[in-house]
C-alpha cells in the first residue's frame, strides 16, 4: 500500500514516513504542494491514501485538496492540522478531506487512522489478544484468565487492552493516560497507578506468574 | 439618578425653581411693606382730618362738648354727624379720658373690645406727638394699625384723638398675591421642567442610539461595521468620530489576535510535535534500559501538559474573539457524567476520598459539544477530588428539571474563601489557601476558565457556592434545547 506524504516540515515527515514505513507501508514524502499534486494527479500515479499538512509554503494544503478533488482524484485525505478549531476542521472535510489528526498527535492515532482509511485488515492487532491464561475479546471486550470470567470497568478494560496489545513493551503513565482518556487529559495524580491496582487485584492476586509488572519512573509492562 | 438627561432635568429644575422662589419672595416683602404703608398713611390722615375739623369747629364754635341726657359728655351731634363719615376706627377722647365720639365701626365692637381699644387713648399724647402702634383685639376682634395723636387747636376740650384700620383688607390683598404667585409657579414651572426634559432627552437621544450601535458592534461578530457620523462637527460628531477610531484599532488587534492563533497553533505545535514524535519513537523502542525511559516520559508528560496549556490558551483567545467553537449534537448527558464519573471513582480512591454519582433514570438528551461537556464534567469532578482532604466526600449529581439539565459537583472540602469567590473563574487564579496537596502538581490555572466559557457558550451557566472549611459546590445549568451562544 503506497502512501504520499506531503510535509514541509522534514523532522515531522520523517518521523511520520520511518512510523508508516515500520508498520508496513510504502511511502513517499514530498516537501510542497505543487510537486505533491504532480506527484497524486500525474500520469501512472499510484497512490492508495494521501497524508496532507495544511499549512506549505507557496500552495496551501486547502488549495491542494480543492485542486485534486477538482480534478477527479479520489484518493483518501488524510490531513494534519494545527487548527484544532471546528470550522477549520469543517472546512477540511467540505474541501475533501477524508479525515484530519491535529498536531502534536499520538502517532498510535494517526496509524489508527490511516488504517480505518486504508480499510486494510487489522492484521497487526488480532481480535483477540492472549497472554499467558489472561485472554482479551476485543470483539466483545471480555476478559478472563485461566478460563474463569473478569468484569472490568471501562477505563480498567482500555488499560489492559492497550498493554495487551503491546505486551513485552513497556508502556509510559503518559502513553496509557493517553490512550484511555480522553487525548489531553492530564488528572496530575497518576491515575494510571490507580487502575493498576485495582487490575492487579482482579488478574494477579493469588495467581502466578504475575502479568502485569512495573517499570519504576517509566510506566508498566504485561508479561508473563 | 441614573442618566445625564435625568441629572440635567434635575439641575433644570432646582435652578428654575429657586431664582423663581426668590422672586416671588421679594415681591412679596416689597408688596407687603408697600401695602402697610398705605394703610398707615391713610389712618395717619384719618387723624389728622379729625383733629383739622375740631380745630376748625372749635374756632368757628368754641365749645364742642356738651352732656347727653344722662349727663355724659359727648361730642355735639351737628361735629359727630361730621365725623360719622369717616371710616374705620375713630375715637375722640376728653383730657380726662373720659370718651367724646366713637365711630360706627368702633361702636360695632363688644364692650369688652371697646375698653381695650379705648384703653390705647390713655394717657393722652403731650402736644404734637404721633403714636402709631399695632394692636390685636382679644379674643376675636381684629388686628388694628392705630394712630393717636393730640389735638392742640381746639382749646383744651380734647385728650386724645384714635385713628385705627383693621389690616384684614391689606392681609387679604396679600392672600391674593400670594394666591396668584402659586398660581403662576405651577402653571410655569411644570410646563418648563416637562419642556426641559424633552429638551434634555433630544439632545442626549444620539447618544443612546450610539450606545446601542456600539454595544451591537462590538459583541465580536461585527467590528467591521462602523457608527454613522452625524454631519454636524458637535460633540456627537466627534464622539463618534473616536469611537470609530477605537473600534477601527479594536478590530485590527483583534485581527491580530486571530492572525497570532493561528500562527501560534502552527508554529507552537510543530515543534511539539516533532519533539512528542522523537520521544514516543524512542520510548516505545524495545530493549531501551530502564534509566533511559524514565526521563524519556517524564517529557513526554511534560510535552502534553504544554500541549494541553497552549490548546486551552488558543480555546480562551478564540472565546474572546466570541467565535463559539462547538460542535453541537444531541447526547445523553448521562453517558458523559458516567464516563467521567468513573475518572472520578478512580481518583477518588487514591485520594482517599468518597465519590458518590447520581444519574437520573431517564436519558437526558441535551445538544452539546461532546468533548466539550466531558471536559466540563472531568475538571469539575477532579477539582472537587483535589481540594477535598483525605476521608471527605464529593457528590456528582445530573438532574433535568423543567427545560434544563443540572449538573452539580459538591465537595466538603477545603472551601473558598468569600473574597475569593468571584475570582474563581478568573484566568490562571489560584488562591493561596487553596493550594493543592504540597505532593501534587498544580493545574493549569485555566481549568475553570474554560469550564465558564464551556457552560456559557453552550447557552448556560455555571455557580459557585463555597464556605471555607466546609465544601465547594459548584452547578452548572444547561438548556436542553438548542439556544444561540453568546
Amino acid at each position: 500500500m503506497k502512501i504520499l506524504v506531503i510535509e514541509d516540515d522534514r523532522t515531522v515527515g520523517e518521523y511520520v514516513r520511518r512510523g508508516l514505513d515500520e508498520a508496513g507501508y510504502h511511502v513517499d514524502l514530498v516537501g510542497d504542494g505543487d510537486e505533491g499534486l504532480r506527484r497524486a494527479s500525474g500520469k501512472g500515479a499510484s497512490y492508495d491514501m494521501m497524508v496532507l499538512d495544511l499549512r506549505l509554503p507557496r500552495m496551501s494544503g486547502i488549495d491542494v485538496l480543492r485542486t485534486l478533488r477538482d480534478r477527479g482524484v479520489g484518493l483518501p485525505v488524510l490531513v494534519l492540522t494545527a487548527q484544532d478549531s471546528v470550522d477549520f476542521k469543517v472546512q477540511a472535510l467540505r474541501m475533501g478531506a477524508d479525515d484530519y489528526v491535529t498536531k502534536p498527535f499520538a502517532f498510535e492515532e494517526l496509524l489508527a487512522r490511516v488504517e480505518a482509511l486504508g480499510r486494510r485488515p487489522k492484521s497487526i492487532s488480532p481480535p483477540t489478544l492472549k497472554v499467558n491464561g489472561l485472554v482479551l475479546d476485543t470483539g466483545s471486550r471480555e476478559v478472563s484468565r485461566d478460563g474463569k470470567r473478569i468484569e472490568l470497568t471501562p477505563k480498567e478494560y482500555a488499560v489492559l487492552e492497550y498493554l495487551m496489545r503491546h505486551q513485552g513493551r513497556v508502556m509510559s503513565r503518559t502513553l496509557i493516560t493517553e490512550y484511555a482518556w480522553d487525548y489531553h487529559f492530564d488528572p496530575g495524580t497518576n491515575i494510571v497507578d490507580v487502575v493498576i491496582t485495582r487490575l492487579r487485584k482482579k488478574i494477579d492476586q493469588a495467581k502466578e506468574p504475575k502479568l502485569i509488572h512495573t517499570v519504576r519512573g517509566v510506566g508498566y509492562v504485561v508479561r508473563t | 439618578m441614573e442618566s445625564i438627561r435625568g441629572r440635567l432635568t434635575l439641575w433644570y429644575a432646582t435652578a428654575l425653581i429657586l431664582s423663581i422662589a426668590i422672586f416671588a419672595v421679594v415681591l412679596y416683602v416689597a408688596r407687603r411693606s408697600d401695602t402697610y404703608q398705605d394703610l398707615d398713611r391713610r389712618i395717619q390722615s384719618e387723624a389728622d382730618l379729625t383733629a383739622g375739623i375740631l380745630a376748625e369747629s372749635y374756632r368757628a364754635r368754641g365749645t364742642l362738648v356738651e352732656n347727653d341726657t344722662a349727663g355724659r359728655p359727648q361730642l355735639t351731634p351737628d361735629v359727630a354727624a361730621v365725623l360719622e363719615v369717616v371710616p374705620d376706627y375713630l375715637l375722640v377722647t376728653a383730657r380726662d379720658g373720659r370718651l367724646l365720639f366713637a365711630s360706627p365701626d368702633a361702636r360695632a365692637l363688644t364692650f369688652g373690645e371697646f375698653e381695650q381699644l379705648n384703653a390705647i387713648t390713655r394717657p393722652p399724647p403731650v402736644a404734637q406727638s404721633h403714636t402709631p402702634g399695632r394692636f390685636h383685639v382679644s379674643p376675636n376682634g381684629p388686628t388694628l394699625h392705630y394712630i393717636v395723636r393730640a389735638v392742640p387747636d381746639a382749646g383744651d376740650q380734647f385728650g386724645a384723638i384714635l385713628a385705627g384700620a383693621d389690616t384684614k383688607s391689606a392681609e387679604l390683598r396679600l392672600e391674593q398675591l400670594l394666591l396668584t404667585i402659586l398660581i403662576a409657579f405651577f402653571v410655569g414651572v411644570v410646563p418648563a421642567i416637562l419642556v426641559g426634559g424633552w429638551l434634555a432627552a433630544r439632545a442626549l437621544e444620539p447618544v443612546d442610539r450610539m450606545i446601542t450601535e456600539v454595544r451591537e458592534i462590538t459583541d465580536g461578530r461585527s467590528l467591521h461595521r462602523r457608527l454613522a457620523v452625524p454631519m454636524a462637527r458637535d460633540e456627537l460628531g466627534r464622539l463618534a468620530e473616536t469611537l470609530n477610531q477605537m473600534m477601527t484599532r479594536l478590530e485590527r488587534s483583534f485581527a491580530a489576535l486571530r492572525r497570532f492563533t493561528a500562527d501560534a497553533s502552527h508554529e507552537l505545535k510543530t515543534p511539539l510535535t516533532v519533539v512528542r514524535a522523537g520521544v514516543e519513537r524512542a520510548i516505545t523502542r524495545p530493549g531501551v534500559p530502564q534509566e533511559t525511559l524514565a526521563p524519556l516520559e517524564e517529557t513526554l508528560h511534560e510535552v502534553n501538559r504544554m500541549t494541553e496549556l497552549l490548546d486551552s490558551l488558543l480555546t480562551l483567545a478564540r472565546a474572546d474573539e466570541g467565535r463559539a467553537d462547538l460542535h453541537r449534537e444531541p447526547v445523553d448527558l448521562r453517558a458523559i457524567i458516567e464516563e467521567a464519573g468513573e475518572t472520578g471513582e478512580l481518583l477518588a480512591e487514591h485520594a482517599g476520598v468518597g465519590i458518590d454519582i447520581r444519574l437520573p433514570p431517564q436519558p437526558l438528551v441535551v445538544p452539546v459539544d461532546r468533548s466539550r461537556m466531558r471536559q466540563l464534567a472531568l475538571n469539575l469532578i477532579e477539582n472537587a477530588v483535589k481540594y477535598t482532604p483525605r476521608g471527605g466526600q464529593v457528590s456528582v449529581e445530573l438532574a433535568g428539571d423543567n427545560g434544563r439539565a443540572v449538573f452539580t459537583v459538591a465537595d466538603t472540602g477545603i472551601g473558598i474563601a468569600p473574597g475569593d469567590l468571584p475570582h474563581v473563574f478568573d484566568r490562571f487564579w489560584r488562591a493561596d489557601s487553596a493550594r493543592t496537596r504540597t505532593s501534587e502538581r498544580a493545574g493549569t490555572g485555566l481549568g475553570l476558565a474554560i469550564c465558564k466559557w464551556i457552560a456559557e457558550a453552550h447557552g448556560g451557566t455555571i455557580e459557585v457556592q463555597s464556605r471555607p472549611g466546609r465544601g465547594t459546590t459548584f452547578t452548572v445549568g444547561l438548556p436542553r434545547s438548542e439556544t444561540p451562544s453568546s
